[in-house]
């Protein structure tokens, strides 16, 4: 019964905070930071998160669709036809197309990875220190050269996460690095805070700044919804082909989100050559297309997070971190064998999605409504939220400090384009970076790593990835 | 809006009618901070007030306690809470904190002990690195290496023969015992029965002993014959002693001999009303079932035997043996230690 009550409450938190602009999972996962302690029993905390994941992920595309802004960086794809589409009185058909793709997608590919992730773990054992290692490399590569357009700032990016993520002290020596002689840092920076101002705060105040067109909801709004499902199954093997793309960029590790998204989007533009009307001018299949990746990405961004600890995207990164709050280390023996986990996290994902789904589906009308609020109305509420977040380290004023530097720094990137995503993933990844390269050059020699097939495997992964971004140049703007 | 105002108001209630403040020194999530919310909430119905954790993170936990005794302590009602680590800390790092300055409450001695992968060559072993794996190194290398020999000899012993592999985590240790990589590992009893003793591939090395109140260790009756001291005497025919000795039985026994521990400042008139709802507590099957539940099962000392048990640790603190603890940690182990010689005095 607590459970249920959980599941709803993190589901309706999700959806909330998915449909208020410029917000989305990575917002509304910072803000639970300042939650986790009062989780008595931490599995309801997992089912929590779980259903926040599901929630905002369906929620962001209301907004996305109704606003022309997105929920988060995730629901842009759905909104270069969705909008268009608001805009012409056919909103509800929109919502309801992409609340449909969105929930069958995240069904099919949480089945396959939340139910059957305790049988996954196997890979725990086969994966040693080096194929680790270049795992973690792979997810560099992608992070630094494929995750946006921009590949030199990208790679900077990752370049200045990577230092960030040494602040503190080396565990060779118990010296303190790069801490500028100051103590607070010798505990190293502190993730709430770097989220919150790369990521939350820059979106917010970009979204108090703009001034936008928006769209109503009208017309007759059962007859949009059921047109919206006819037009998901007439489009069904574009939604499938969706979730195949999502569901593949989300097992990369580092990737997913927006590039799952806009590549989900791109097949849709590839597989309608005569669009009429014209993709971007409100096609439902440019809506369909990237909705497919959207929760299918979600769910299996979680495999490389819970197995291996490395973070499929930079959602699943706040979801590491909340759940070592709750005491649950991934990628470890402990958590392969806790099947209570595993179940938790099913069940939080599984009906969330459900849940969302149905609510979206029914209330499409009345959460559009939402959408509309003036944002300086529930601005102060969310930065108050987002401050509370961050003061859970020390409480002190250290914390509002770093706060702040991360805003600036966070601003400065979203400006001149230095990835944002990269630079968090960078942070994340740096102290395993440093450990496993240690690891390696300890226990293992050359002749050793000759017959690890799956090590060169990856490592020729990591250089495939290196020249397909010479030769292709991601598309993806978002920094 | 009214939700957010009530929900503001009832956390402000409960910080404000809280009667206890546990402090400690890691952010919530952390193995000490577990262990404290578990143990309060046992304890609140024996104490009959409330008890809210503060929790105050930072460098390996030293901030936190540092707070304790500069400032916090001087609060009749904040108790502190600390883990072996801040014993080791106390050793070779600076530190404001001074256990003899305290009153203890309760606190539990544990016992540390050693597996190894079935069939590996332990004169050859492999094993995960970091400042809580000290004692495990000295006890190693005494093993290997034998007896009569200088701090420098058993510091190029150990250079020799160990593989110290640096930057585990202890999730990545255990992966890497199971996987082969590493030929050792250890851990607290709760945690060696869960992943040594489950496991078909491993075997039992050595443990560290449990420190008795004349200060010396005795075998571990789950574990009998594999206590260090046992071991080394069957190998080499002598009882370990010497330099390098007096610096193990120092920081083996200020690890596992405060693995966990309450304190309140001297003289805190508090302190017998606590150690009577401790007393209680560890006394009831339920609660004690609670907390083994979530924790493991360990011995506990209350009240005045927690200062006795805190004297007879500090016994082991002398010059020499702080020096070749500081020694070894930097010259085999690559630790950056220092000598606290006003510790020593």
């Amino acid at each position: 019964m607590e459970a249920i009550g959980v599941l709803l409450a993190g589901t309706l938190y999700g959806m909330l905070i998915g449909i208020i602009p410029a917000a989305g999972a990575t917002t509304g996962l910072v803000m639970l930071f300042s939650f986790m302690q009062y989780f008595a029993d931490p599995y309801l905390g997992v089912v929590f998160c779980m259903a926040v994941v599901a929630g905002s992920t369906t929620g962001d595309s209301i907004t996305g669709i109704l606003l022309g802004i997105p929920g988060a960086n995730s629901a842009a794809a759905t909104m270069v036809d969705g909008f268009p589409l608001a805009l012409q009185g056919r909103a509800t058909y929109a919502i309801s197309a992409a609340v449909f793709t969105s929930t069958v997608n995240g069904l099919l590919w949480g089945s396959l990875v939340f139910m059957l992730l305790p049988y996954y773990t196997g890979l725990l054992l086969y994966f040693g220190i080096p194929e680790l290692w270049a795992f973690t490399m792979l997810a560099l590569a992608t992070v630094g050269f494929v995750s946006s357009k921009y590949r030199v700032r990208s790679f900077i990016a990752l370049t200045a996460g990577i230092v960030l993520g040494l602040v503190g002290v080396d565990p060779a020596t118990n010296e303190p690095r790069y801490t500028l002689g100051w103590y607070y840092l010798e505990d190293g920076l502190q993730l709430m805070p770097l989220v919150a101002g790369l990521f939350a705060v820059p979106e917010l105040l970009s979204a108090l700044r703009n001034r936008t067109q928006t769209a109503g909801v009208s017309g007759s709004q059962w007859q949009q919804t059921l047109d919206g499902l006819q037009a998901t199954w007439q489009h069904r093997w574009l939604a499938l082909r969706g979730g195949f793309i999502g569901a593949f960029i989300g097992v990369l590790p580092g990737l997913g989100g927006a590039m799952a998204d806009w590549m989900a989007y791109g097949q849709a533009v590839a597989t309608t050559p005569n669009a009429d009307p014209a993709m971007g001018k409100g096609n439902i299949r440019g809506v369909i297309g990237p909705e497919g990746a959207n929760n299918a990405q979600k769910a299996t961004s979680m495999l490389p997070t819970v197995l291996f600890g490395i973070p499929g995207a930079p959602f699943a990164a706040i979801i590491m971190a909340l759940f070592m709050y709750l005491d649950f280390e991934l990628g470890t023996l402990d958590l392969a064998e806790d099947t209570q986990f595993f179940d938790s996290m099913t069940f939080g994902f599984m009906w969330g999605t459900v849940i969302v789904g149905v609510l979206c589906l029914v209330f499409a009308r009345y959460l559009g409504a939402i959408a509309h609020v003036p944002y300086r109305y529930y601005f102060p509420f969310l930065l108050l939220f987002i401050c509370w977040a961050c003061l859970q380290y020390t409480g002190g004023w250290q914390d509002l400090f770093m706060l702040g530097v991360f805003t600036v720094l966070g601003i400065a990137c979203k400006h001149f384009k230095f990835s944002r995503p990269s630079l968090l993933i960078g942070f994340i990844l740096a102290d395993r970076i440093e450990a496993l390269s240690i690891q390696l050059t300890t226990i293992y020699s050359f002749d050793m790593l000759a017959d690890r097939w799956l090590f060169w495997g990856l490592l020729i992964a990591v250089v495939a990835v290196g020249f397909a971004s010479i030769y292709r140049k991601s598309g993806i703007n978002y920094a | 809006m009214r939700k957010i105002i009530t929900l503001a108001a009832m956390l402000a209630t409960s910080i404000a009618s809280a009667d206890y403040t546990f402090v400690v020194p890691q952010k919530p999530g952390g193995g000490t901070s577990v262990w404290a919310e578990i143990v309060a909430k046992e304890l609140e119905p024996f104490l009959g007030e409330k008890i809210v954790i503060k929790h105050i993170p930072g460098a390996r936990d030293i901030p936190g306690f540092n707070e304790f005794h500069n400032e916090l302590q001087k609060d009749d009602k904040t108790v502190m809470v600390s883990h072996g680590g801040n014993g080791v800390s106390f050793l070779q790092e600076n530190v404001d904190y001074n256990y003899a300055d305290y009153d203890s409450v309760g606190l539990m001695n544990l016992n540390i002990i050693a597996g190894k992968r079935k069939g590996a060559d332990m004169n050859k072993p492999s094993f995960a690195a970091g400042s809580g794996m000290v004692p495990e190194a000295f006890a190693m290398t005494m093993l290997i290496c034998g007896p009569d020999k200088t701090v420098d000899e058993y510091v190029s012993c150990f250079k020799d023969n160990v593989t110290w592999v640096n930057g585990m985590s202890g999730g990545e240790r255990r992966l890497a015992f199971k996987r082969g990589e590493l030929n050792g590992t250890r851990e607290n009893p709760a945690a060696y029965k869960k992943h040594v003793e489950s496991n078909p591939d491993a075997e039992l090395w050595f443990h560290h002993g449990i420190l008795q109140a004349d200060s010396s260790h005795a075998d571990d009756p789950n574990y009998p014959g594999y206590q260090f001291e046992v071991l080394f005497e069957q190998r080499y025919g002598v009882a370990p002693s010497g330099e390098l000795y007096d610096a193990y039985k120092l920081v083996k026994s200020f690890r596992d001999g405060l693995q966990k521990a309450l304190w309140v400042s001297a003289g805190n008139p508090n302190r017998d009303h606590l150690v009577k709802a401790l007393t209680a507590m560890s006394q009831d099957a339920t609660a004690m079932g609670n907390i083994k539940k979530k924790v493991g099962e360990y011995n506990w000392i209350v009240g005045d035997a927690g200062n006795k048990h805190r004297d007879t640790l500090m016994t082991f603190i002398t010059a020499d043996a702080l020096q070749n603890l500081v020694k070894f940690n930097t010259e085999a182990l690559g630790l950056a230690s220092i000598f606290k010689q006003g510790l020593a005095k």
